[in-house]
């Protein structure tokens, strides 16, 4: 080949990969699986006289929740005139789903309708990086945020300007979760006992039921544990909760950390991995020794339900929470559908965030048995109580139920939740594994986690 | 004839330096207009504001650039020329870099294993031309033949890159680029390009080169400066900007979304706002003599019979800085000094040798990700490997001398006493396999004949490794100190894997590239992150000129 003829060859390959690389991007969706389009349909708005693709983002937990996405994308897409929809999963082993998210805002090249936990709902708001929908909202006929659970959409409608719920729309929840205790029934019954879901069935499933079970279970060996639970703010939240204690005060514009009550419900978290060591210690990950046979309570949420199923041994099922001085104190743990502010169709992309919430697209989820489905509509729990075993799965709905006032993992309007858990976590941490005592806790948390609320 | 001819290309010449002069000063005129708009007008007020300082900047570079070269053009200067050439060409670059960001090239990049990767298999037929071709050259003897292998390989190998690079999605790719030229923007970017091109044929013709008097000089370092260009303008965009860049961010309070101002050097104060208070007694409260709004408790400390407490603005970065150094301390010996003995084991001759030589490297090339999550699972204080072992072994000896030892249930990564420490074995197990493989490197620049002369004057393998091994390996000890210890002061994926939440238990494992990156990604700091990697970057630094220095005052090692 003649230099020539190869240098000829090699700037058309160049072009070619240049030319290449300027062409719109082919994004290849699954096939659906059903092609029926989704029989409630959503509120309705005008017709797109143009086509155009929409982007969109969630954080699925494993390839079954990918593969159910891509499916239901493909079903909306099929329902929505004039619109492409292009689902991408986010996150990977080596990425954390947030940090790709937010690189991807900065650089303005974010999807048009994303997926985000609670706990940043305030963050995204407050920057502009999210649209506010109230006004497409109040033009849609049949939208009411009142279907969804009151928790979530008390901060989704929360104007920061004004201080006032309900003047705003950040977006419409995914799905909710909750806390349960996943049983090992083997090691308790080995233990001798009493069975929890009996005792919670009773009324009798109280704090003291819980220690005496977790007692009686971690005397069967050094390597067994009555309880674990991994460290986060999550497991921790719900003793405080419990106890009738906060993180917040009633505000939510300062720390309610050291109040009696919270004090009351860390004293006795403590009680578990200090004094009584019946708990897997504290900031181990408590999910393998749970696995092995060795843990009789493991303290979760809904999305570890897969992976119990998958790798669990022996008999299990869930019960709720004990009961402590203020009932069962659990999270209602959410994330949620949002518009990506920089968003060239945001009609198009409020239509999406609602058909990614009715009640039959939810249903399609929750069957997969890690989420519960933020809508309260009964189609949509029947499909998650359909998702056996654990056969309790009730546990969870008992949990998020008005009754057992859940509170509902929320961003910090009026100051910075990194902040506040970055402070919060260590400090707890170090009660829990016996370096901080209960007293010099309480005089310092609430000055520290303050200066969160300064920022 | 001959001198018509020439008054005319002179002539021709002229023209063309008096046009490219006036583009010139077109061009630095423009760039002052635009420059104008950008500080006062604010007229791209959708660009970041960062962005827009650097167009100023740019343009300012560019105006002046531009204005000398007209000057120099104008005096028919062989300077001119070379600033001529050089405004021109880094014109052109912008103009296309700024076309291809507005084509979406950039992003379009991700697309192209795909969209290649579906076509690949087209390029065979571009081989089998080629081997078409090229058995041609068999009947060299025959040159009809030759030539007609010749011309039926090209064919082959034309129409089969045709084919691939249709497949490949060159047709709707020009159906798109043809779209996109009739936007206004993109077809005026395209002429400027054009023009910017047609600048640098004029300046690089060689009857312009003649005409302005260039000399061998010149037009080798012009070649030079070409061929360096690429990488050249790399390092500028890729490394020197962003370090500018970075440090111009410390300055601001820049959340990575364009909200910014400029608030000079408060992120360092607050990073190094300490208070030291004199305690009425060793348990006072720290509430008590410092305001808790702003200090947090630090360190406490008794001197000269007193107690005394440290505060800090921001005792986190305190913590995590002591933690970084602590670990630096602890890792570089504990990578370096096994290494440096394995590698005397392994520079051996023997048999199967370079089997392990191979599988010592490995932890070094494995993904760190990968390994720390297996470590991670190996540290699990219930059902880890490690715990497992430890607690064998000490039922082995319960067993055989009758003593009590209980159950090994060492809370690897969940207590602050042994977390970091966990952390620092998991970094120099890993480190260790490089060091190895340099000090081999090192080991076998030795000269035999130092250790056959020691040996005749009677020096054992001991003395042999002090006196001729270590000496002469300096120079790759200074290398694998100082690499490890700037690795070490950066650590950060084995923290954040493997501690949950990440720099747990309590802070007990947070680093300076943990904190850095909550501050910058988890709480929406990027100026103050920015702050806290210029502190990392002078703490690197110092170390490494102290390690220079001490270097060069043992005289092992010049450099």
């Amino acid at each position: 080949m003649s230099r020539k003829m190869f240098l000829v060859l090699s700037v058309i390959i160049v072009f070619a990969m240049v030319m290449s690389a300027c062409a719109p991007v082919v994004v290849e969706t699954a096939a659906p699986v059903e092609t029926a389009a989704p029989t409630e349909a959503p509120a309705t708005m005008e017709p797109e006289p143009m086509d155009v693709t929409l982007r969109w983002r969630t954080r699925p937990d494993n390839q079954a929740e990918i593969d159910v996405y891509s499916s239901v994308s493909a079903d909306l897409d099929a329902a929505m005139d004039g619109v492409t929809l292009v689902y991408e999963p986010g996150g990977s082993e080596t990425s954390s789903y947030q940090d790709v998210l937010k690189t991807e805002i900065g650089a303005g090249t974010a999807p048009d309708v994303f997926w985000i936990p609670g706990t940043d709902v305030a963050d995204f708001a407050t920057r502009g990086l999210i649209l506010d929908m109230k006004s497409m909202a109040d033009a849609t006929d049949g939208f009411s945020a009142g279907d969804f659970y009151p928790g979530p959409m008390y901060h989704l409608t929360f104007n920061p300007e004004t201080n006032m719920t309900g003047e705003a729309l950040w977006g419409l929840p995914r799905d909710v979760s909750t806390f349960a205790l996943y049983l090992n029934l083997d090691l308790i019954a080995e233990a001798g006992a009493d069975d929890p879901r009996e005792l919670a069935k009773e009324g009798k499933w109280t704090w003291e039921a819980f220690l005496d079970v977790a007692k009686k279970v971690q005397a069967l060996g050094s390597d067994v544990y009555g309880y674990g639970a991994n460290a986060w703010w999550g497991p921790y939240g719900v003793w405080i909760n419990s106890a009738g204690g906060n993180f917040y005060n009633a505000d939510r514009t300062a720390c309610g950390l050291d109040t009696p009550e919270a004090i009351a419900g860390l004293t006795f978290e403590r009680q578990l991995y200090v004094e009584d060591k019946v708990a897997v210690p504290y900031g181990e990950d408590s999910e393998p020794p749970f696995m092995a046979g060795k843990v009789a309570m493991f303290q979760n949420g809904r999305w570890a339900t897969p992976g119990v199923r998958a790798n669990a041994n022996f008999n299990w099922d869930v019960v709720e929470l004990p009961t402590g001085a203020s009932g069962q104190g659990n999270w209602l743990f959410w994330g949620a559908y949002v518009v990506n502010a920089k968003t060239e169709h945001p009609e198009e992309a409020w239509k999406l965030v609602q058909m990614l919430t009715t009640a039959e697209t939810q249903g399609k989820i929750a069957a997969l048995g890690a989420n519960i489905p933020s809508r309260m509509s009964q189609e949509a729990f029947d499909a998650f109580l359909t998702f056996t075993p654990p056969a309790n799965n009730q546990a969870f709905l008992n949990g998020i139920a008005d009754a057992n006032k859940p509170t509902a993992e929320g961003p910090l309007w009026a100051g910075s939740w990194p902040n506040y858990d970055s402070i919060m976590g260590p400090m707890v941490s170090k009660v829990l594994n016996g370096e901080l005592t209960i007293e010099d806790y309480q005089k310092t948390i609430c000055v520290e986690a303050n200066k969160a609320f300064e920022q | 004839m001959q001198l018509e001819n020439d008054q005319k290309s002179i002539k021709q010449t002229q023209m063309i330096i008096k046009v490219a002069t006036y583009w010139h000063f077109l061009l630095s005129f423009s760039g002052i207009f635009l420059l104008f708009i950008i500080l006062y007008e604010h007229g791209f007020g959708k660009i970041p504001v960062w962005l827009s300082y650097i167009a100023a900047i740019l343009l300012g570079l560019l105006s002046i650039g531009s204005f000398y070269s007209g000057i120099q053009l104008i005096k028919n200067r062989r300077q001119g020329r070379t600033a001529s050439l050089v405004v021109n060409y880094l014109g052109l670059i912008i103009s296309i870099l700024f076309l291809f960001q507005n084509l979406g090239v950039f992003l379009g990049v991700d697309a192209l294993a795909n969209t290649f990767g579906s076509s690949i298999g087209w390029l065979s037929g571009v081989l089998i031309g080629y081997l078409v071709y090229t058995a041609g050259d068999r009947f060299h003897y025959r040159i009809h033949i030759e030539e007609m292998f010749h011309k039926i390989g090209k064919y082959i190998a034309l129409i089969f890159f045709a084919i691939f690079l249709i497949k490949a999605g060159l047709i709707p790719a020009l159906i798109f680029l043809a779209k996109q030229m009739i936007i206004p923007t993109n077809f005026v970017i395209v002429f400027i390009s054009i023009l910017f091109g047609l600048a640098i044929w004029a300046m690089w013709r060689e009857a312009t080169a003649l005409y302005l008097n260039r000399t061998n000089a010149q037009t080798e370092a012009l070649e030079g400066y070409l061929f360096l260009s690429p990488n050249l303008i790399g390092f500028l965009i890729f490394f020197a900007f962003p370090l500018v860049f970075s440090f111009y961010i410390s300055l601001t309070d820049w959340d990575a979304f364009g909200n910014s101002n400029f608030i000079g050097l408060t992120n360092y104060f607050k990073l190094f706002q300490l208070n030291l208070k004199q305690l009425a007694n060793s348990s006072q409260d720290f509430f008590n003599v410092m305001d808790g709004s702003i200090f947090s408790e630090l360190l406490r400390f008794n001197m000269f019979g007193k107690s005394y407490v440290l505060g800090a603005a921001d005792a986190r970065f305190w913590i995590a800085l002591r933690n970084t150094i602590v670990f630096g301390i602890v890792t570089v010996p504990l990578s370096a000094i096994p290494a440096l003995f394995l590698a005397n084991i392994l520079n051996s001759k023997i048999p199967g040798m370079k089997i392990f030589r191979a599988i010592y490297f490995l932890p070094s090339i494995a993904a760190v990700v990968g390994i720390s999550l297996i470590w991670q699972w190996l540290y699990n204080a219930t059902v880890g490997y490690i715990n497992y072992f430890i607690t064998i072994g000490l039922d082995f000896i319960n067993n055989i001398f009758s003593t009590g030892y209980p159950q090994a249930q060492i809370r690897w990564l969940s207590d602050s006493r042994t977390a970091l420490l966990a952390i620092i074995i998991v970094s120099a197990w890993q480190t260790m396999g490089f060091n190895t493989v340099l000090f081999l490197a090192g080991l076998q620049n030795v000269p035999k004949e130092l250790y056959e002369a020691a040996t005749v004057d009677g020096a054992g393998r001991w003395a042999k490794f002090w006196k001729i091994t270590l000496p002469l390996l300096a120079p790759t000890t200074f290398f694998v100190i100082t690499t490890t210890t700037i690795q070490a002061f950066q650590v950060f994926e084995q923290v954040f894997i493997m501690t949950n939440p990440p720099g747990s238990p309590g802070t007990s494992t947070l680093t300076i590239v943990l904190y850095l990156y909550q501050n910058g990604f988890q709480r929406f700091q990027q100026g103050y992150a920015a702050a806290i990697a210029w502190v990392l970057f002078i703490v690197i630094f110092s170390v490494t000129l102290l390690q220079f220095r001490s270097q060069r005052k043992t005289g092992a090692y010049d450099v």
